[in-house]
């Protein structure tokens, strides 16, 4: 570094008083400082709570509803008795919504999981060989990558026959070429810099030096990429559901589904459309949030 | 009336949470037109941010700036906004340290300059070209039409510092302010820079405010040097007494830490203790205090004043400065190097502007 | 016999072109023939501006590059015919100190665990001895022993250059290649580390490889410095020697140029400045190669005949045509490149 960059960042560091501890202990902290990062999680944590005590906090069945109130020009609204009102089929709005968590969580986690797994799998392989490895993994994940995402998800969906598990293959196969280069792009980068020059001056194998210090150093961006990844998940998931590719079981609360089944009363009934899309804005923008607050505590430049 | 005086500025940033940081704590110094002035300092020691206050380039928001910075009389930290744009690039330039990131990495080189002849000189189409050609040429970069039609990559370190310059000499700017111009270059490339600015101020009689930590560079060029530590001014004078008698055990320190080119092998280096961060804040004392040889009990009680020394006429800052010429600063004479050009045979040669 | 021997050293960087068919369209070459000896015990300083090569040569001697031609032999072993395995061994006894402290450490890594890591990977020492060489090795280059624990962000760039000198002392090394030691450290730092390296060489009968564009700072360590330009060796001479009588003009212009902090002798002296930019190394002028920017440059031989690296005085060898003609003063630079 030069002198007089050098002397903003010290600046810099008095300013922030640079506490001890490593590098993710620091980044936590500073998570903890940002609001930003805050929301997100409280967003985030309240989705995930809402999903695993739903038979808790729901009212009633989200699966079986009484008729009798509906017709097709009226769907009763919010009351005090059902707070977001009743559905198409009767049921309870609110109950369906707080299940639907369930099933976006599920997907989300899975299909993440899953993506993201084989991605860094395939990833590390070819940022940690290169030569002939890195370039045959790298083509695959370029082919995969030139079929838009969606619709690559939809031909999987489609090829396996709605059902969860079919979804959540397809989300997982988009994320595959998005975490492997991702994660090979890292790897490259951190091979190059003078810590791997030193550990290679010291004799250190070159194994352990891919396992031992390029892989951990290069994580940062994938962690960010995991968060932000969850987010699409959600959508990718509503959106296949919402074109008839989700669960099989048309009475699984979906919050996709719950958006397909009310457009064609939209003019009667605009709060079922409403409801569903807000859980889904929420639950995005809660992993959207920490994601980018995640991407500035874990890069030192951002670093503010 | 100089050109430009600083009268006690203060820089501070705070943000929410922290304790507020005074980079700039009361620094006051003048340039009279035609003058080279030399801030120098290491790392944290504010010379940068001084600058920056100046150019009125601080963010607006976090950085607090206190005290005056009167250019031709009028006080720059109550301009407004616009005003301060127009002023800055037509009256005052400032070359930074990066000539890789200070150039627009899209635009060619001749566009970057031309711009600045439009919006200030008000020149267009065939005339700003040929201006800009010409500030190329006087910035001595060869070819300098073909030149022009370069993209910033397309050019070495030393030839876009040099077309940094000419930008920055664009609107005949009577204060430049150099930040750390050589640092980043190569020294026989540094040797051409250092040259050309000295060239400048002879020449058109620009005032130079130099910001370097390289007292080397100070010693050829400046006229006034005033050496900064922790946001203040510890010591200045002229560049020939500063040198020879130097006070401050900082300024001290700092000679005696750089191997010379010129001096005997062998001798080992006097470094300062500790580094620039060990600091004391300056309401406890002097900062300097922790590193220092020669610190007395009252040092870490009160902060020294900036005061005229009755020995050398510098302002000093310092209860117990080194005796003028005191063991600090005895370097062993210099071994003398066999002369290898003919000393009057050569003038100076000049390239007219 | 001397500690280091490299000889007719060349690294040549293929200039690839094409994604599926690569094929070789030129090469850069960043050390194109060099000789060097350094003495056990001794400090051999190597300087030259950026693009010269120096930083690639002091790679290749630690084969962290691979030599296109030519050989290195370290105590009598020809280090550029080992396998890989035989050269990871050979490692402990060359170790390097890089010039970014900060990105030469691994973030994640805490202090402790950065200098047991090189006694583990030899099989020196595990454990607490492991943990223990690590304490005495904080003492040495004067950490406090409670600095272990902490990570890289947390010190000061002098401190950390401290921590990536202990990491290559921990195996004992012989050589130690030095890439810019000091020069991203403060002004009042440098001298520190500086010093630390002299005092570890009394101690350690350290031999260094110190490469440098600081001239001043080269000369203040070194007994013996080589210049390079291009890839190429232009001199080489006892530090002493170099200094009070320079003989390749481009060593002649690099001191010149270098500022001294005393008003009196910058007022005195005379610049000789070169013009123009370093030429590309993937293609070197021809003849030779500074004569596109020598202020000393003659009609005849220089741009047509490369001239070789030849003893002018005992020790001091220089590549130049006309060093005699222009130490004694027969051949001028051009006027225009002094300035006073």
């Amino acid at each position: 570094m030069s002198v007089a960059e050098s002397e903003s960042v010290l600046l810099l560091a008095e300013h922030t008083g640079e506490e001890g501890g490593s590098r993710l202990k620091l980044a936590f902290r500073q998570l903890r400082r940002n609001p930003v990062a805050v929301i997100g999680a409280a967003l985030i944590l309240l989705f995930v709570a809402v999903a695993i005590l739903a038979p808790l906090l729901a009212p009633y069945s989200p699966t079986h509803g009484d008729l009798s109130n509906i017709t097709v020009s009226h769907v009763p609204g919010p009351s005090s008795k059902h707070w977001l009102g009743l559905d198409l089929q009767g049921r309870d709005e609110l109950s369906r919504i707080i299940y639907g968590a369930r099933a976006s969580l599920l997907i989300g986690v899975v299909s993440l999981t899953l993506g993201a797994t084989l991605g860094m799998l395939l990833g590390a392989l070819a940022g940690g060989f290169g030569g002939w490895v890195d370039s045959i993994i790298m083509r695959l994940m370029d082919i995969m990558l030139a079929v838009p995402g969606l619709l690559f998800a939809i031909a999987v969906a489609a090829l396996l026959g709605p059902s969860l598990r079919s979804v959540m293959t397809a989300i997982a196969v988009v994320n595959v070429p998005v975490f492997a280069r991702l994660l090979r792009a890292s790897m490259l980068g951190q091979r190059e810099s003078d810590y791997v020059l030193a550990a290679r001056s010291l004799g250190v194998k070159r194994r352990k030096i891919i396992i031992g210090h390029v892989l951990p150093n290069s994580l940062a961006p994938v962690i960010v990429q995991g968060t932000l990844a969850l987010a699409t998940a959600i959508i990718d998931a509503a959106g296949l559901a919402f074109l008839g590719l989700g669960s099989a079981d048309p009475s699984v609360p979906e919050w996709g589904r719950m958006l397909t089944d009310t457009q064609q009363y939209l003019r009667t009934a605009p709060q079922l459309a409403l409801f569903p899309g807000a859980a889904i804005l929420l639950s995005v923008l809660g992993f959207n949030l920490l994601g980018d607050a995640l991407r500035e505590a874990l890069d030192p430049k951002l670093r503010r | 009336m100089a050109l430009l005086s600083v009268e006690d500025l203060t820089v501070t940033f705070s943000r929410r949470g922290r304790r507020p940081v005074h980079a700039v704590d009361g620094v006051t110094f003048s340039v009279e037109a035609g003058a080279t002035v030399g801030l120098v300092g290491e790392s944290g020691c504010g010379k940068s941010v001084t600058s920056l206050a100046i150019m009125g380039l601080l963010p607006r928001r976090g950085a607090d700036v206190g005290g005056a910075v009167r250019f031709d009389g009028d006080d720059l930290l109550q301009l407004s906004p616009n005003a301060m744009r127009e002023l800055r690039g037509r009256e005052i330039a400032m070359v930074f340290q990066d000539p890789q990131t200070s150039l627009n990495p899209v635009l060619t080189v001749g566009r970057q300059i031309t711009e600045v002849l439009e919006r200030h000189r008000d020149m267009r189409g065939r005339d700003a070209d040929r201006e800009a050609a010409s500030l190329l040429d006087r910035v001595g970069i060869p070819d300098p039409n073909r030149r022009l039609k370069d993209y910033p990559h397309q050019m070495s370190g030393g030839m876009r510092q040099r077309a940094l310059i000419a930008m920055a000499l664009a609107c005949k700017p009577r204060l430049l302010i150099a930040d750390e111009p050589t640092t980043a270059l190569d020294v026989t490339i540094q040797a051409q820079i250092l040259e050309l600015l000295k060239e400048l101020v002879v020449d058109s009689g620009t005032a130079l405010v130099m910001i370097t930590h390289d007292l080397g560079v100070v010693a050829g060029l400046c006229d006034t040097v005033h050496v900064m530590y922790s946001g203040r001014i510890v010591e200045s004078s002229d560049r020939r007494s500063l040198f020879a008698e130097p006070r401050h055990p900082y300024t001290t320190g700092l000679l005696a830490s750089v191997p010379r080119l010129d001096s005997p092998r062998g001798v080992p280096l006097r470094p300062i203790p500790g580094s620039p961060r060990d600091l004391l804040p300056w309401a406890q004392g002097c900062a300097f205090a922790p590193r220092c040889t020669r610190r007395v009990d009252q040092c870490t009680a009160v902060a020294p004043d900036l005061l005229p020394d009755p020995v050398t006429g510098h302002a000093l800052r310092c209860y117990n400065p080194w005796p003028p010429g005191g063991e600090a600063v005895a370097v062993p004479a210099p071994i003398v190097a066999e002369p290898i050009v003919a000393k009057p045979a050569v003038r100076r040669a000049r390239k007219k502007p | 016999m001397s500690l280091l021997e490299v000889r007719g050293l060349k690294v040549h960087f293929p200039i690839r072109r094409g994604i599926i068919l690569e094929r070789q369209v030129g090469a850069v070459r960043a050390v194109d023939g060099v000789d060097l000896d350094v003495e056990r015990g001794t400090t051999f300083g190597l300087v030259g501006e950026s693009g010269c090569g120096k930083t690639t040569l002091g790679r290749a001697v630690l084969r962290l590059v691979e030599p296109t031609a030519g050989s290195i032999t370290f105590d009598g072993v020809d280090v550029s015919s080992l396998s890989a395995e035989e050269m990871r061994k050979l490692r402990r006894r060359m170790q390097m100190v890089f010039q970014d402290p900060l990105s030469s450490l691994d973030p994640r890594q805490d202090v402790e665990s950065i200098l047991v890591e090189p006694l583990r990977t030899h099989g020196v020492a595990t454990g607490a001895a492991a943990r223990k060489r690590a304490r005495e090795l904080l003492d040495v280059v004067g950490l406090p022993a409670s600095s272990g624990g902490r990570y890289p962000h947390e010190f000061s760039g002098g401190q950390r250059q401290r921590i990536g000198i202990a990491r290559a002392l921990t195996l004992n090394p012989d050589l130690i290649v030095a890439d810019e030691p000091v020069s991203a450290l403060d002004v009042s730092i440098q001298a520190q580390v500086v010093n630390l390296l002299e005092e570890l060489q009394k101690e350690f009968g350290l031999t260094y490889l110190v490469i440098a564009h600081d001239l001043a700072v080269v000369r203040h360590i070194s007994e013996t410095i080589g210049v390079m330009y291009l890839g190429r060796m232009v001199e080489q001479a006892p530090s002493d020697d170099l200094y009070a009588k320079p003989r390749h003009p481009y060593t002649i212009a690099l001191m010149s140029a270098v500022p001294i902090p005393d008003p009196e002798v910058e007022d005195r002296r005379e610049r000789i400045l070169l013009t123009g930019d370093l030429p590309s190394p993937a293609n070197p002028p021809s003849g030779c190669r500074f004569h596109t920017r020598c202020p000393f440059r003659q009609p005849t031989r220089c741009h047509d005949e490369e001239p070789v690296l030849r003893v002018i005085e005992p020790a001091h060898t220089v590549a130049c045509h006309w060093a005699e003609q222009i130490a004694a003063g027969e051949i001028k630079p051009a006027s225009s490149a002094v300035v006073s």
